[in-house]
């Protein structure tokens, strides 16, 4: 369940808040009814605005999206949200350029020099940990929901003072959906893959059984699945496979859970990473282009939805950015790789939408990955201190 | 510990040779060419002369060409203090190497240090390889019947390198009969020898410099059916991804295993135990393999990522890419296919084996794949092209299986200038002009040398 009692108690003593969280837990599964449990949920001062960072987390290079020979690949942005919004064309990753520092720069406002696989939190205070240590948000006012799997301790730093218990919840969908098609394969029992209510089943089940068991190491966060999340999640993975147009594609199925969280809690900030464009690793340059075009898709959508929700409607600032870009074609392997450091693999830019964003507007001045975060935090209206990133000063927040 | 350790008599005999120069080497550069070298007998050739010719310019070096080309990665080490480092091998001290300087965000940095070093180096390194003629070569890059070729944007990129020549296809309209008359010069039912043969046996090139790379099999079962007949012996150096399919699925049984077992944390610690698998092929290897090619085979399936293992296309790429810069072959004939789509879910284990019933029918992605090989091929071109034993001596042919037109690369820019593009040509012309460049003349062919390809 979602922790109310830790969140808003930071001065407690440990181990009264565990075991104070084990009964209010107890109690809230089993014995209080489910309205009352979502009155609990919100027995707090909800902040008026909510931003959503949107990345194209695989990384894509430049020219493969904005320049105008990448056009194609990224028909909503320039068609329906460009001219919306205000666009940066360049925003530059100056920090280690792989999926994990990059991401962990935009959250964290600081370059992260920790292990790529994600091993280790970032080591600087997320936007979450400033936002809900200060606000006395609980946890569902914060997610991270993320394709790449290696993101599991992206919701925290392990920072004193801060950490665990200011996290942001982290949903890795893609790693619940490897581990439902491991168990469906590996046996001779069972659904398989080609029974698509049998397998939804299984998927099901795997929530059940701990979501982080297959393949590559997930760390945990010291935050679980809930009850409340857990319906969160059947409802997502249900749509999901009642959707026959997306059957395999890890970023669809986080589309669906972050849309299916901001229904359910709306919360106020929100990193929602999109990842399937990272297939340019196995050097098929029209699957990593599909990637980059149902990202773009994606992002339409989220946008879209964010504008039919009454929680989110006029209330909401988006942010688009590619993670990182990939190496240029003369250097290393071209778009396979992002190891170069080149500028193809540094150049991205950004586009920024809805509440305190100027439509129709660009700014030629080169920003950097590490200015969203202090730009969010203007916009949410709480202290990130001593950030190496420069607030976004174009942005009427 | 003895970073020397693992090195074969003929890589110990060079490094005790150049014992003097290696013991001043920055470490971080000495552990990278220890661990190169530690795989003597998988090198070619070519490489094994690479290294004789780099240490023997290090011993060159005067003193103050030695400062100036390592002072600044010596200073880097000593500030950063990975000089300091140590570990129970070679092997074991470039990992830990590579990630204190991970960890310290100064891989970046290193990088351009020894990038650095090697701009000064190389040229003097080359001019020790290739200091007399080089000899001209050849690169085949053919897109097979299948792919669904858009002529508009065909070879679009190399449009500006390259000139597009008119073919006359006559009966040539299919596989089969295509390649037939482009590699022998004769119809299939000749069984002619292949271009490959005609080197062996007139320019006594040895395989390794005669290569053939292809998603299928038909130029392999072309060389055995024709060239066995000529002489016994090898006609090339080939890889066939098709015929290594069960050495692919050994492989991906044995990586799903220990992933799936939970033997591994993350992919490099995969990577790690990768270097240590055991497993080379012995299925699947057809025409010329020694163990440079064995290991090669080996290290471009499971070391080289870019989902050589997953992607028929991103292996014929790959492997042409490490070939021509590995091997430095006169001759490399490149085949690229039709790759299956991904599949729907099981696609996402893409290491493991589903059983029977969970098996998707394959289906191919035509369009897909003419986008892969586009760019694959320009790959080829921008990488090799640029290295100086090809530079300005290499003659790129593109041709796609059933397409009236090739695109023809020269080596000069006059060769450019002077072609004439009125005139369509044959199959057979273009397996004597192939000939004549490879220095091959007057086969028993029914074509003639495009001359303005050769001058």
């Amino acid at each position: 369940m979602p922790d109310t009692t830790e969140s808003l108690g930071h001065d407690w003593n440990p181990r009264r808040r565990d075991v104070l969280r084990l009964i209010a837990a107890f109690l809230a599964e089993h014995f209080l009814p489910r309205r009352a449990l979502a009155e609990r949920l919100r027995s707090y001062k909800k902040p008026t605005h909510r931003v959503i960072i949107a990345t194209f987390g695989g990384g894509a290079r430049y020219k493969d999206t904005l320049a105008p020979e990448g056009w194609r690949n990224i028909p909503h942005l320039t068609q329906d949200l460009i001219p919306q919004g205000l666009l940066y064309p360049t925003a530059i990753n100056d920090g280690i350029t792989d999926h994990y520092n990059s991401s962990a720069a935009l959250v964290t406002g600081n370059w992260q020099p920790v292990d790529p696989w994600g091993s280790q939190p970032p080591l600087s205070p997320t936007l979450f940990e400033y936002f809900r240590k200060e606000r006395r948000l609980p946890a569902e006012e914060a997610w991270v929901i993320a394709t790449n799997k290696s993101f599991g301790l992206m919701g925290a730093s392990n920072v004193r003072g801060y950490g665990d218990r200011y996290a942001a919840n982290v949903i890795l969908p893609k790693q619940l959906l490897l581990d439902a098609i491991q168990h469906a394969v590996s046996t001779d029992k069972g659904p398989g893959v080609e029974n698509r209510e049998a397998f939804a089943k299984q998927m099901l089940s795997s929530l059940d059984e701990g979501y982080e068991g297959f393949g590559w190491q997930v760390y945990e966060s010291g935050h679980h699945i809930s009850h409340e999340l857990k319906l969160s999640l059947e409802k997502a993975l249900l749509d999901y496979f009642n959707d026959p147009r997306v059957p395999s594609s890890g970023d669809t199925l986080t589309f669906f859970m972050a849309k299916e969280i901001m229904r359910r809690f709306s919360p106020s900030l929100m990193l929602v990473n999109f990842w399937d464009m990272d297939i340019a690793h196995f050097g098929s340059y029209s699957l990593y282009l599909q990637g980059i075009m149902r990202t773009d898709r994606l992002v339409w959508d989220l946008w879209q939805y964010v504008q039919t929700s009454p929680d989110y409607r006029g209330r909401t600032t988006m942010f688009v950015i590619p993670e990182l870009g990939r190496d240029a074609d003369a250097d290393g392997n071209g778009f396979c790789n992002h190891r170069s450091g080149d500028p193809s693999c540094r150049r991205v830019w950004l586009l920024a939408l809805g509440e305190g964003v100027p439509r129709r507007a660009g700014s030629e001045r080169p920003i950097r990955h590490v200015d969203i975060a202090p730009t969010v935090a203007e916009i949410l209206g709480f202290k990130a201190p001593d950030l190496q990133g420069k607030p976004l000063v174009e942005l009427a927040v | 510990m003895d970073i020397y350790d693992g090195l074969t008599p003929d890589a110990k005999a060079l490094v005790e040779q150049h014992q003097a120069v290696l013991k001043r080497l920055p470490r971080t550069f000495l552990v990278n060419t220890l661990i190169q070298i530690q795989r003597w007998p998988s090198l070619f050739e070519a490489e094994r002369d690479y290294f004789r010719a780099l240490f023997d310019q290090l011993s060159a070096l005067t003193p103050a060409e030695f400062e100036q080309m390592f002072g600044p990665l010596s200073a880097f080490e000593a500030k950063t203090g990975c000089a300091r480092l140590d570990a129970k091998n070679a092997a074991t001290l470039q990992q830990e190497q590579l990630q204190f300087l991970r960890r310290q965000s100064t891989n970046f940095e290193w990088r351009r240090l020894i990038g650095a070093i090697f701009e000064k180096l190389e040229p003097m390194v080359e001019a020790r390889l290739y200091s007399s003629n080089l000899p001209p070569r050849l690169v085949v890059l053919i897109y097979s019947e299948g792919i669904a070729i858009e002529r508009e944007t065909l070879w679009q990129r190399l449009r500006g390198v390259g000139v597009r020549i008119p073919l006359d296809l006559g009966a040539a309209q299919t596989t089969e009969p295509f390649l037939a008359q482009l590699l022998t010069g004769k119809p299939p039912a000749s069984k002619a020898p292949t271009l490959f043969k005609w080197l062996d046996q007139v320019k006594g090139l040895p395989p390794s410099q005669r290569w053939l790379i292809e998603t299928g099999d038909e130029l392999h079962t072309m060389c055995e059916q024709n060239d066995q007949i000529a002489t016994a012996g090898p006609s090339a150096t080939g890889l066939s991804y098709r015929r290594l399919r069960p050495y692919r699925r050994r492989l991906s049984e044995a990586i799903y295993s220990k992933v799936s077992t939970g033997g591994v944390g993350g992919p490099v610690q995969l990577s790690e135990w990768l270097e240590t698998l055991e497993a080379r092929p012995h299925e699947g290897l057809s025409l010329y393999h020694d163990r440079a090619v064995v290991d090669f085979i080996r290290d471009i399936l499971v070391l080289g990522g870019n989902g050589t293992l997953i992607i028929n296309n991103s292996f014929v790429e790959w492997s042409s890419v490490q070939a021509l810069h590995r091997a430095r072959p006169r001759l490399l004939v490149a085949r690229f296919g039709v790759r299956d789509k991904l599949k729907p879910f099981s696609s996402l284990l893409l290491f493991s084996q589903p059983r029977p019933t969970d098996k998707i029918p394959l289906t191919q992605d035509p369009l897909g794949s003419f986008v892969d090989v586009e760019l694959e091929t320009y790959y080829i071109w921008l990488k090799s092209s640029g290295e100086l034993p090809y530079r300005g001596k290499t003659l790129y042919l593109l041709l796609a299986e059933g397409v009236n037109q090739m695109l023809a690369i020269p080596a000069s820019e006059a060769a450019r200038a002077n072609l004439d593009v009125s005139t369509r040509v044959t199959l057979p012309d273009v397996m004597a002009t192939m000939a004549e460049w490879l220095g091959v003349p007057s086969l028993p062919v029914n074509g003639r040398p495009i001359s303005a390809l050769l001058s």
